[in-house]
This record gives C-alpha cells, sequence and structure tokens, in this order.
C-alpha cells in the first residue's frame, strides 16, 4: 500500500544526481533549489502522516511526521539551506552532491518511522558525508575521512544488529522508546544506545568528530555541523527519553571537551570541541526526560544548529581567505574583516547563552529542568560547562582570531554569498533569541517557560561577564595558557598510535621468539652433526679402525649373550 | 584559495581595539558592569529557587569566575599530559 506522502529529504536525494549534469555554477546553485523546494512541500505536509510500504513481509514506516521529527525537518532543511548559500562559490560537483544527498538522507532520517528506514538513512549520511571530508583532496583528509567512515559505518552495523535482535526478539521494528519506564535494558536497546552513541561523540566514542570536521573543505564542515550528531539527538530523544544514564554521559560531555579546547590551537577543531560540549547539554536533556528537558534539548538543536552553522562559516571564511586556523598564525584580522568578525562574535555571544540570542533561550531550559528535578550536581556541573563554554566558543574562537595580537595578516573580507549565508544565521540567531514563543510552539510538547525573569537574565549575566572577567585576569597575570603548535593527544591515540604499536609490538616480540626457536633448534642440530661427525671421523669411536684383540672380545661378548638367550 | 601575506612595506595599523586607552575602558567597562550585576542581587528576589545556593549572594558571579580559573587551570595541566609536536601523527 503506498499512499500519497513523498518522503522528506527525497527530493534531495534523487535531485542531487542530476546535478552534474548541470553547468559549473548552476551545480552550486542547484542544490540551494533543492533545498528550498524540499523545505516547501515539507512544510506543506500535514503533521500525523504516515507512508507504510511492504516489503519482505515487514511493513515499513517510510514516513511518520509528528511534532519531534517536524522540528527537526524544518532545522535540518534550514541549515541545508544557509549551507548552501555558503557554499555558492564551489566549483566541485563532488561537493554539491555529497552535500545535497546528505542533507536529504538526515532528513529523511527523522521522519523514519521504522528502524530498517532508519539505518538506510543512518547509514546514507555515513557514505555521503565522507565526500565532504575527502574533497579536501589532500593525504591527510583521506586518512581522516577513511577513520570516519569506518566509525560511521561502524554505528550502522551495531544499529543494525540491535534491530535484528530486538526484531527476533518482539517482532517489531518500529522505531519508538526503547526503554520501559524504570525498566532494564536489554542487549538489543543497549547495541541500538551505542549505535546512537557513536554518532552523538558520547566520551571515548567521540574523537572522530574532532578528528574529521576540521580536515573537511571550508564548506563541506559547515554542512558536517549541522546533521551527523543532530540526527542521533533526535534519535535518542525518541528511543532513550528519562535514561538515567544519558544524564552523566552528558555531563562528561559537556566538561572534558571544554578542557581541550583550551589549549587546542586549530580553531575549527576548538569548535568540534565546542560541538561536543553542547551535544552533552542535549544528552543531559534527554537523560532528564521530563517535558521542559525535552523541549529544552530540541530548542537547543535547533538554535544550535545555527549558532554552530555561524561559528563554522566563520573559521571557513578565515580559512577560505587567510589558507589557516591556527590561532598561533591568526589575529587583529577585525581589521580587514569586520562583518566575518561581527557575525562570529553574534554566533559566539549566541552559544555563550547571552540574554537576547538564542543559546539563551534554550539551554536555560535544560538547566531549569536539572534544577526542576532537583539535580543538584548536574545543575552545578552544566554551570561549569557553561563557563566553559564562555572560555572557548565565547571568548577564545573571536579573539584569537580577529583580535589578540595583530598577525599583519590583511585578508580580504568574506565572498558576499559567504557574508549573507552568516547574515541570515546571525539574523536567526537574534531572532530566536527575541522571538522565542515561535520556537517553542513548535516544540514536543506544551511550554510555558519564560526564559526572561530577572532572576535568570541578572545570574546568567553574573556567570559569563565573571567569566569574561576572570579572562581578562589571567591575561593580565600572563596565566593564560599561550597559544602553541602543537598535536593534542585524544582518544583518537588508542587507535591511531596504540594499536599499531601493539601490533607492531607484537610482530616483534613473535620474531623475537621465533628466531629463538629457530637459532636453538638449529643449535642443536649442528651440535647433534658436530658429534656425528666426531664418532665417524678418523678418531672417532666408529670411524677409527679397531685391533683385532677388541674385535675378538665384543664377538665373544655377543655370543654370550646369545646362549644366556637361549637358554632363558 | 586566496591568501594574502601581508605586504612588507605596509604599516601596521591600530584600530580602535588596539589603542591601550580603549582597551583599559573596556576592562572598566567590564568591571563596572560586573559591580552592577553583583549589586543587582540585593535588589530583586529569587521567586522560584531550587537550591539553596542560588539564592546566595553574587553566587553565579563568583561561580563564574572560579568555574572558568579552574577550565583554564585544568587546561593548563592537561596540555603537558597530551601536547606532543604539531606533526606527530605525519611521522
Amino acid at each position: 500500500m503506498i499512499d500519497s506522502v513523498l518522503p522528506p529529504g527525497l527530493i534531495m536525494i534523487l535531485g542531487a544526481w542530476v546535478l552534474p549534469f548541470l553547468s559549473r555554477k548552476a551545480q552550486a546553485i542547484g542544490v540551494l533549489v533543492l533545498s528550498a523546494i524540499s523545505l516547501g512541500v515539507f512544510l506543506l505536509t500535514p503533521t500525523d502522516q504516515h507512508l507504510n510500504i511492504g516489503l519482505f513481509g515487514l511493513t515499513l514506516d517510510v514516513v511518520r511526521i509528528d511534532s519531534l521529527s517536524r522540528i527537526f525537518g524544518i532545522i535540518f532543511h534550514l541549515a541545508a539551506i544557509i549551507s548552501a548559500i555558503y557554499a555558492l562559490h564551489v566549483r566541485d560537483v563532488r561537493q554539491h552532491v555529497a552535500a545535497s544527498v546528505y542533507a536529504g538522507a538526515a532528513i529523511g532520517a527523522c521522519c523514519a518511522g521504522d528502524m530498517i528506514t532508519l539505518f538506510v538513512y543512518w547509514e546514507l549520511t555515513a557514505i555521503s558525508s565522507v565526500f565532504l571530508i575527502w574533497a579536501s583532496d589532500n593525504e591527510r583528509a583521506y586518512r581522516s575521512g577513511m577513520r570516519y567512515l569506518i566509525i560511521q559505518v561502524g554505528s550502522g552495523v551495531l544499529l543494525l544488529s540491535g534491530v535484528i535482535l530486538r526484531y527476533v526478539g518482539t517482532g517489531s521494528i518500529d522505531f519508538v522508546r526503547f526503554t520501559p519506564e524504570g525498566g532494564a535494558m536489554n542487549i538489543s536497546a543497549m547495541l541500538i544506545l551505542l549505535a546512537f552513541g557513536i554518532k552523538c561523540a558520547f566520551p571515548l566514542l567521540h574523537n572522530w568528530l574532532q578528528d574529521s570536521y576540521p580536515e573537511a573543505t571550508v564548506t563541506g564542515t559547515v554542512f558536517l555541523s549541522g546533521f551527523t550528531t543532530k540526527l542521533a539527538v533526535y534519535a535518542l530523544a525518541r528511543g532513550f527519553p528519562g535514561t538515567e544514564l544519558l544524564i552523566w554521559i552528558g555531563c562528561a560531555m559537556t566538561l572534558f571537551p571544554i578542557i581541550f579546547a583550551v589549549i587546542e590551537n586549530d580553531l575549527r577543531r576548538v569548535l568540534a570541541y565546542s560541538l561536543n560540549n553542547q551535544l552533552g547539554f542535549m544528552v543531559v536533556g534527554i537523560g532528564i526526560g521530563t517535558e521542559l528537558a525535552i523541549n529544552g534539548t530540541v530548542a537547543h538543536a535547533f538554535c544550535h544548529i545555527i549558532y554552530k552553522a555561524l561559528l563554522f562559516m566563520s573559521m571557513g571564511a578565515v580559512l577560505y581567505r587567510v589558507g589557516t586556523v591556527k590561532a598561533t598564525e591568526l589575529g587583529g584580522l577585525h581589521k580587514s574583516m569586520p562583518w566575518t568578525t561581527g557575525f562570529c562574535l553574534i554566533g559566539a555571544g549566541a552559544i555563550s547563552g547571552f540574554p537576547l540570542l538564542s543559546g539563551f533561550i534554550s539551554k536555560s531550559m535544560i538547566i531549569s529542568a536539572a534544577g526542576e528535578e532537583h539535580l543538584f550536581v548536574v545543575w552545578l556541573i552544566l554551570l561549569v560547562a557553561s563557563a566553559g563554554v564562555m572560555e572557548h566558543s565565547g571568548i577564545k574562537i573571536p579573539f584569537f582570531a580577529f583580535f589578540s595580537h595583530d598577525s599583519g595578516k590583511r585578508p580580504k573580507e568574506a565572498p558576499m554569498h559567504m557574508r549573507v549565508a552568516m547574515g541570515i544565521a546571525a539574523i536567526l540567531c537574534i531572532a530566536l533569541g527575541i522571538g522565542y514563543p515561535l520556537l517553542y510552539s513548535l516544540l514536543p510538547y506544551e511550554s510555558d517557560y519564560h526564559p526572561y525573569t530577572i532572576t535568570h537574565v541578572v545570574t546568567q549575566l553574573q556567570l559569563l561577564l565573571f567569566a569574561t572577567l576572570a579572562f581578562v585576569v589571567l591575561m593580565k597575570a600572563h596565566l593564560y595558557p599561550a597559544e602553541q603548535r602543537s598535536t593534542n593527544l585524544d582518544t583518537d591515540w588508542v587507535y591511531r598510535r596504540a594499536f599499531p604499536m601493539l601490533i607492531h609490538g607484537g610482530a616483534v616480540v613473535i620474531g623475537w621468539a621465533d628466531g629463538l626457536v629457530r637459532r636453538g633448534f638449529l643449535a642443536l642440530l649442528n651440535r647433534f652433526l658436530a658429534g656425528v661427525e666426531d664418532m665417524f671421523s678418523e678418531r672417532g669411536m666408529l670411524g677409527r679402525p679397531w685391533s683385532t684383540g677388541v674385535m675378538t672380545f665384543w664377538a665373544t661378548i655377543l655370543l654370550a649373550f646369545c646362549l644366556v638367550l637361549y637358554y632363558l | 584559495m586566496n591568501i594574502e601575506e601581508p605586504k612588507p612595506d605596509a604599516q601596521p595599523s591600530t584600530s580602535w581595539f588596539e589603542r591601550p586607552e580603549n582597551v583599559r575602558l573596556l576592562i572598566i567597562g567590564l568591571c563596572a558592569a560586573c559591580l552592577l550585576l553583583v549589586l543587582a542581587d540585593l535588589v530583586y528576589e529569587n521567586p522560584h529557587p531550587h537550591f539553596a545556593l542560588e539564592t546566595t549572594f553574587g553566587f553565579q558571579a563568583w561561580f563564574g569566575f572560579v568555574a572558568f580559573v579552574g577550565v583554564v587551570f585544568l587546561g593548563t595541566l592537561l596540555r603537558m599530559i597530551v601536547r606532543r609536536d604539531e606533526d606527530y601523527y605525519d611521522r
């Protein structure tokens, strides 16, 4: 049975394959047009639509648009449109096709009603997005993309294993909540959680993010920042709301990346750590699982996609014009890139949660939810994390790129289309911060949350401005760690260095043992041969001439022995 | 890539943000804002506190300061452990 609803994202996925036949300039515009058409169709599709397809005896719920999928669908479309405007200068058909398929797959995934459909889109996002990394066309990007692909596809394999086990156990492939209220998790739910966790960059499973995003092309990173991890947030919010474990995983996620971000030199990598930290807030919200917390998570994902794209776009513009985003090589760019500087500052303010900007009205919902549930430690951790966000994204990114010591570089301002894309994102950051009721009306649950109370505004400003004051004090006291050219080890060291070293070490040990056995055996053999040679040599016992007397003696002994045997 | 190397004869121009008196102005402004925000704690009351700590005087102010310093300090410690040369993985 096939209904008349078109699967969201399909226009972008199928339309992408027309792009190679267009002129190089039209390809870039094509992605934008496809995204816009797709958004239009998506907005016209009414809520609570389903499209069921029978396949191999299973009924696939290919389309399910409810309040949760709708808001993610909308923000994914917006991200695709903004990124497409930002990428208008790109003349590389690979990137355009990859970006369109990738965005379409993410949109399709958040509207998937069953796990098989989700799996197909899940893997499609992985396979399409890796081309945005490979498009950098260098050895580092190639290797990093390979690692990214292995990890992403691995996540899909775990997902499929979990789904198969679940199907065998329950006969259902519906994408619904996997954890019963207060119940224990079974093995299939654990596998699915692990699959989601990899894509959501859970602690210790996170490093593909910091490894790959900074290696992608200028525009590729902007696309990447929007979809993969937020798809995982959506999947977690759908499958595991109220799972207490997620609160603590989320807390760890908010904390450790900020410490790495302090010492990281590559500013796009700083943003990747910052992305990781922001995902932590969302995971905490999913773990708390109350209506306010889930609303906060969804709202935060919405706002986050925009301001994170804005920050990645501003650093992308710097990379595009200067050729590097190493903090050690930048500084003073505000003089020749004032627009980019301004947009970056708005993004930095939004992520830090300044009042009137988008982060303020979304992150606070999650922190309030922790307060409502009287989770004191969680609440404190989220406050520390908020101060940490101020450190890396609020201060470090804009300060070291655009102010700080003058690097003497005077790059041109970002191209017009990049400024337009950044401008739209910046306006959205402000619009969401002021016109928050519009966003709240899209959230999965009814919301009567009011972010602009005197208490909230004052305490938030206290936190942020005193954090800024701390930065000034540390700078004046020369206690702020200087930017250094370096590589900082993270968990990717385990598979980039430890495993190869272990394998190499294992080979050395085996080689050594093998040599020892071989040499020992050869020595034994040589000694035996030498003995034999000795024995049969002219002076050896068996080789030398024996006298007649000796021979007679031994012949007599032999005869005597035979005689004894005979009589026994 | 549009890499623009600085022209050798170009004088490093100073912008508004680089003049010491303006930097001092910004810092004084920040300090004043901080002071006002702490004093603001005297004039309003949190109608819906969740924890006792929340209502103590200037809590988020000192907490923000301490948390920031703590994060930077931990970062400095972490650098001692994880820092390697830039081409570490390329060798």
